[in-house]
């Protein structure tokens, strides 16, 4: 690793800062510990740790949950909210639901901006767009003089009623704000997102405005940082959608970033493997506290309309992914009515599972894993940090009391508990919405994926289990191997008939171009990949259907093509389509220019492992059996397939392979997984 | 045979989360913004004896009564004559029902032959006729409010699908296609959970489904039962007041005496007041459910099911012919009202025995809002459910503008009522300042929603509470405010009673404010820093008495 310029990934974590660097010919992987206060020295620090110099970097790509934490610490920027005159409550009166029914003292979720900062603007749009009130531009300005004149906010969101059908006096009152306090960052709710309900667009709209300073700020510093090193390569950070942006850009759009951490992940996922030909997959991302699983069909990840933070809604584009209080440090328990339970409350990183020696009491997984063998003394962090065996059954003892069961058997129940949920958050993502999981091949990562998978995979009837390598890093590789990706949109409105086919093409074209271009202002080289949106709806609808266009749909684009592709997107939502000629009309058009960035080569993934544990064989407690397993190493296997039970012992993780399972490495590195019948 | 613990947790899990898919997409599939905007709805899974072993938690009024119609039905038609591709239906008031709207389907599951469960759902409908469209403050019996199913027996391949029990349904209601429609939301939920059943069938197999099933009810009954213990034995007495009957008059008492003996609870409603000529009137079923939730928020943590063994614990007499179980054919549409007042008593009586586990009294009242616009071309129907603010706690304030305890509707967004609804247009929805009850804690804040109506032939239908007597503070805290209804009409205040029908013209403003819930402690020891931020939302507590 030496002239040749780097390529890196850095994901911030809770716990971990995670390293991926890559010159074309080797990769580095390096994991320390994160510094929650300031984000940016942990990555610095990680930069440091790999011995990278910063000028030879040529690519960086970053991942954080710095805008997760400013909403959950409500450590946001100050927000002046202007809304529609007789929605001044809009965020307090939220949906009128109370999410625990029988909770006496129940709490709404607390919104990110308080009642008083909340500003009412006479003006008013209907359903169909028509104006009902103008909004007068001298008072509005006076009042926006008069609310922000007194230099307390660090920016602006507005959220009018029915502006996703007409955006007009949004548009008119962020240009007053523009030119009336020209420094003041301004977020709209129509920019946000084009959709009806009006809480949850105010919701994500001022999420949106919250973090933007906080995200810009941090964007800014550890620009700076990178620049004193000697830095001058591009630096990008990953979306929520999965794509990454030029860093400059982000700071712009910071709402996007929201969810980045668990979205490398399955990037990594699908990234890495596709080369082995696996493109339907669920991901399987375990790691201290919880449990991200998600579906891939065709080598995309689907993406969910809306999700949740702290329990405020947000209507973003996310990689759809269910999450589940199952991880490492989960706690098995029992409640009052004598269940027996496994997380969601976790010991954390501080104190840690019982086994860590740091003052926790209560029994984890880990502490499980420790009792059953499926983990081994000398297997925690390439046995660089010291665990006690005693700890972690002193822990479970007075558990296993409680239910008149051995330690032993106490932790193998608590294991099966912890697959046990983590089958139901699979079945949340892949039954229920109508695919099935024996489809589909179980791609586990994070430091606890590989050892559970091939239960879990049981359960679920799956077949195959595929871990890819850097399994213990994956969301860093995946934040090196994602796409750049840009999106522009249109608001035109057009009629869904032959006459108007033309036209359509010209609104597509015309953002193909744009997008294209944006990307080669900023020099990112490739060939460009477009993902085309319609939004489309019924006439006489108030809300729209996104409708994908896929290329082959562009040559031959008939209306009777798009009416059908349309009334397809709308069942699958709403369980309903109208009958065939009933008029439909687009409502907007969205294209993002995607590029595919240099590829890890194969000869590259093989990463030493740093342990020097030699074969052994030991002795475990799995599912009420007794066993004698082969602990091995990864690189001693081969693409000839071995009987489970066999630990394997991987950079940042261990890989169980079960007594019915059989395993082999295939000519990517992927270890596979195989169900014996 | 004893399940294992994890095989037990796993399957306990397993059913609740079945549940909470039917109730999904129950309201993902529904055609009236009631159910897929407000979620009037509930979804449960019941074992192959016909007990309800697991619940989406969405309406706690409506969990209750699952039992009970399903009951019902079975006196006639035994489980032993059902058949694959049966269905039943219930929603009569006098069968374990609650009010007509809520109709209760029923789907028996079978696998290899043999019934393993059945899957319900219940969902408040639009319209189901009667003397007038979505609500009938007028009625004078349950005839006058709509078409009553009694729990019967159907072929979802005969009856159904077009066949005539679906036209019978059809030429009765003003909205045939939500009404259909939300039926088949109905139907299709029921299926989702048939499959899930199904599958942990093939998984665990019979012989570890059903002792685990039978545990999840001891389960919650072990655990309503040591909560129970932990209360001091004793007998308690509480009451509580509805404004009036709807036609004026003097108020209505509703008296609980509550007797904490062991592990086991009684509850009385002896004393309380005949039942009355108006709609008001509390079914049996609804009674009980009311009294149940109420134990179970004060005495127990949130996170125990509900379900049937919830229910070993507590035994509830009510004297037949009283507002609490009244005699056919007594209207019963605003049931919820006389419902709220049970939680009230039963609290005032737990407040003697547990008064650091209770809240003072909120809003406590459904209040409806419909309105029903005739065209040419047929009826359309709005109707939406309002709560107010909880009444505060021993350490918190009360939750503001939040649908009441017995139910858990939620607000129909503006955006989708004004595309649904063109005949009306929302110029305000907005907490009520200075409505929580001022105290230590502040009870929650109500709201305010005003409408302009759009055009002629619009009518104004209402039930709700509190116009007069307000939600008392609890030691020291000051009471809520009280509701309001009014039409603003030419520069003219016309003011509406709690319950009628009301009819509206183009220009009209309909203004409805919902009340506020009671403070708790003193207001001289709200902590410093909460009033300061009090002056600074303009959220001060109401403090006439």
């Amino acid at each position: 690793m030496s002239k040749d310029k780097f390529r890196v990934g850095i994901e911030v974590g809770g716990t971990f800062t995670d390293l991926i660097a890559s010159d074309g010919n080797k990769i580095k992987t390096i994991k320390v510990p994160s510094t929650p206060l300031r984000p940016d020295e942990g990555a610095m620090n990680a930069l440091l740790a790999a011995n990278i110099d910063a000028s030879m970097i040529k690519e960086l790509v970053h991942g954080s949950t710095v805008a997760t934490n400013a909403v959950l610490e409500r450590k946001g920027g100050r927000v002046c909210f202007f809304v529609t005159r007789g929605t001044r409550d809009l965020l307090l009166l939220q949906r009128h639901d109370r999410r625990s029914i029988y909770d006496l003292h129940y709490k709404k979720p607390e919104p990110v901006i308080p009642r008083h900062d909340t500003y009412e603007i006479t003006e008013r749009m209907s359903a169909d767009g028509s104006v009902v009130i103008n909004l007068d531009r001298i008072n509005a300005a006076e009042q926006v003089r008069n609310s922000l004149g007194n230099g307390r906010f660090d920016s602006v969101a507005i959220c009018f009623l029915h502006s996703y059908a007409n955006s007009d006096h949004e548009r008119i009152l962020e240009e007053i704000v523009h030119q009336e306090f020209p420094n003041l960052p301004v977020t709209c709710s129509c920019d946000v997102t084009r959709e009806f309900r009006e809480y949850e667009r105010a919701s994500t709209t001022t999420l949106a405005a919250y973090v933007q300073p906080v995200i810009a700020g941090y964007i800014k510093r550890f620009s700076k940082s990178l620049k004193e090193c000697g830095f001058k390569g591009r630096f990008s950070i990953m979306q929520s959608n999965g794509g990454r942006m030029p860093a400059e850009a982000m700071a712009k759009n910071a709402i996007a970033a929201l969810f980045s951490g668990p979205a490398a992940g399955v990037v990594g996922a699908i990234r890495g493997i596709s080369s082995s030909g696996y493109n339907n997959l669920i991901t399987l991302d375990m790691g201290g506290t919880s449990t991200d699983v998600s579906l891939v069909s065709n080598g995309e990840s689907k993406l969910a309309p809306m999700t949740m933070i702290d329990g405020l809604p947000v209507k973003t584009p996310v990689i759809d992914i269910a999450t589940v209080g199952a991880g490492g440090g989960s706690i098995a328990w029992n409640d009052d009515g004598g269940l027996m339970r496994v997380g969601p409350r976790s010991a954390g990183a501080n104190p840690g599972p019982a086994c860590y020696g740091r003052g926790g009491t209560e029994p984890t997984v880990t502490d499980a894993h420790l009792i059953r063998g499926t983990l081994q003394a000398d297997s925690f962090l390439g046995g660089h940090m010291d665990v006690d065996i005693q700890l972690a059954k002193d822990a479970f003892a007075k558990l296993g009391e409680f239910f008149e069961l051995s330690v032993e058997e106490m932790a193998d129940n608590t294991i099966r508990l912890a697959e046990a949920n983590i089958v139901r958050a699979i079945q949340q993502i892949s039954t229920e919405r109508g695919s099935d999981p024996r489809d589909f091949v179980l791609v586990p990562f994070g430091g606890a994926g590989p050892l559970h998978a091939a239960r879990v995979a049981e359960d679920l009837n799956i077949e195959k289990v595929v871990v890819p390598p850097n399994a213990g890093v994956l969301s860093a590789c995946g934040l090196l191997l994602s796409d750049h990706i840009h999106y522009r949109t249109k608001t035109r409105r057009l009629a869904l008939i032959d006459d108007n086919i033309k036209n359509i093409r010209s609104v597509i074209v015309e953002l193909e171009n744009e997008t294209s271009n944006y990307l080669n202002s900023l020099k990112i080289k490739g060939k460009i990949v477009y993902d085309k949106v319609l939004e489309m709806r019924y006439v006489g609808q108030a809300f729209e259907v996104s409708v994908d266009i896929k290329n082959e749909d562009i040559k031959k684009l008939t209306a009777q093509r798009l009416s059908e592709l349309f009334a397809k997107a709308h069942h699958q939502i709403f369980e309903f389509s109208k009958i065939e000629g009933d008029p439909v009309e687009i409502i907007s058009f969205r294209v993002g220019a995607q590029i595919n960035p240099e590829t890890l080569s194969t000869n590259e993934t093989g990463a030493t492992c740093s342990s020097t544990l030699g074969s052994k064989r030991i002795k475990m407690t799995e599912r009420g059996k007794r066993l004698t397993a082969d602990v091995k190493e990864r690189a001693n296997l081969s693409s000839e397939p071995v009987n489970g039970p066999m630990l394997i012992q991987d950079v940042n993780s261990t890989i169980f392979v079960p007594q019915e399972w059989k395993v082999s490495k295939d000519a990517q590195d992927n270890i596979i997984l195989v169900k014996v019948n | 045979m004893v399940v294992s613990p994890v095989d037990q947790a796993v399957i306990t899990r397993a059913l609740v989360a079945a549940a909470d898919e039917m109730g999904i997409k129950l309201i993902r599939s529904a055609h009236s913004p009631v159910v897929r905007e407000a979620q009037d709805c509930s979804a449960a899974i019941l074992d192959k004896d016909g007990r309800v072993v697991a619940q989406a938690e969405l309406i706690p009024i409506q969990l209750g009564s699952i039992t009970h119609t399903f009951k019902a039905c079975l006196k006639y038609h035994p489980l032993d004559t059902l058949r694959d591709g049966d269905f039943l239906i219930n929603n009569d008031p006098y069968s374990g029902g609650q009010h007509l709207p809520d109709i209760f389907l029923f789907t028996p599951i079978f696998m290899d032959g043999g019934l393993i469960g059945v899957t319900a759902t219940v969902v408040h409908h639009i319209d189901l006729g009667g003397g007038a469209p979505g609500l009938n403050p007028d009625a004078g019996d349950v005839h006058e409010e709509g078409i009553t199913l009694p729990p019967s027996r159907y072929s979802i391949e005969n009856d159904w699908k077009g066949g005539p029990f679906e036209r019978l349904i059809r030429a009765n209601v003003r909205m045939p296609d939500s009404t259909i429609g939300d039926l088949n939301a109905q139907f299709a939920a029921n299926a989702v959970g048939g499959e899930r059943l199904k599958d942990l069938y093939r998984k665990f197999g019979a012989e570890t489904i059903i002792p685990a099933m039978q545990e999840m009810l001891n389960y919650s009954e072990r655990r309503i039962r040591t909560a129970i213990l932990n209360a001091p034995d004793g007998t308690y007495s509480g009451q509580a007041w509805l404004d009036d009957d709807g036609r004026g008059g003097a108020p209505v008492l509703i008296k609980a005496e509550v007797i904490i003996k062991k592990d086991q609870i009684a509850v009385d409603f002896q004393g309380s007041s005949d039942q009355v000529r108006t709609n008001l009137n509390s079914p049996f079923a609804s009674s009980v459910s009311s009294a149940i939730a109420c134990i179970k928020a004060v005495l127990t943590d949130p996170d125990i099911p509900f379900n049937e063994g919830a229910e070993r614990a507590i035994t509830v007499k009510i004297p037949h012919g009283s507002i609490l179980n009244p005699k056919a054919p007594a209207p019963v549409r605003a049931r919820l009202l006389p419902s709220y007042r049970v939680v009230n008593a039963v609290m005032d009586a737990l407040s003697h025995a547990v008064p650091d586990r209770v809240i003072a009294p909120g809003f406590d009242t459904t209040s409806v809002s419909c309105l029903s616009h005739r065209k040419d071309t047929g009826y359309n129907i709005y109707l939406e459910i309002f709560g107010g603010g909880f009444g505060a706690g021993p350490d918190n304030d009360g939750c503001d503008a939040v649908d009441s305890m017995l139910s858990n509707c939620s607000n129909i967004p503006i955006e989708s009522m004004e595309s649904d609804y063109p005949f009306f247009r929302v110029e305000d929805y907005s907490l009520r300042s200075s409505s929580g009850g001022d105290g230590r804690n502040r009870g929650g804040m109500g709201f305010q929603r005003i409408y302009r109506i759009l055009e002629e032939d619009v009518t104004f239908a209402t039930y709700g509470d509190r116009f007069k007597i307000a939600p008392q503070g609890l030691k020291g805290g000051f009471p809520g405010a009280k509701a309001e209804t009014f039409v603003e009409r030419g520069g003219q205040k016309i003011p509406l009673e709690s319950k009628q029908h009301f009819s509206l013209l183009e220009g009209d403003r309909l203004v409805i404010r919902t009340g506020g819930g009671g403070g708790y402690g003193e207001p001289k020891d709200r902590a410093r820093d909460l009033k300061k931020q009090d002056i600074l939302n303009n959220v001060g507590g109401n403090i006439v008495q």
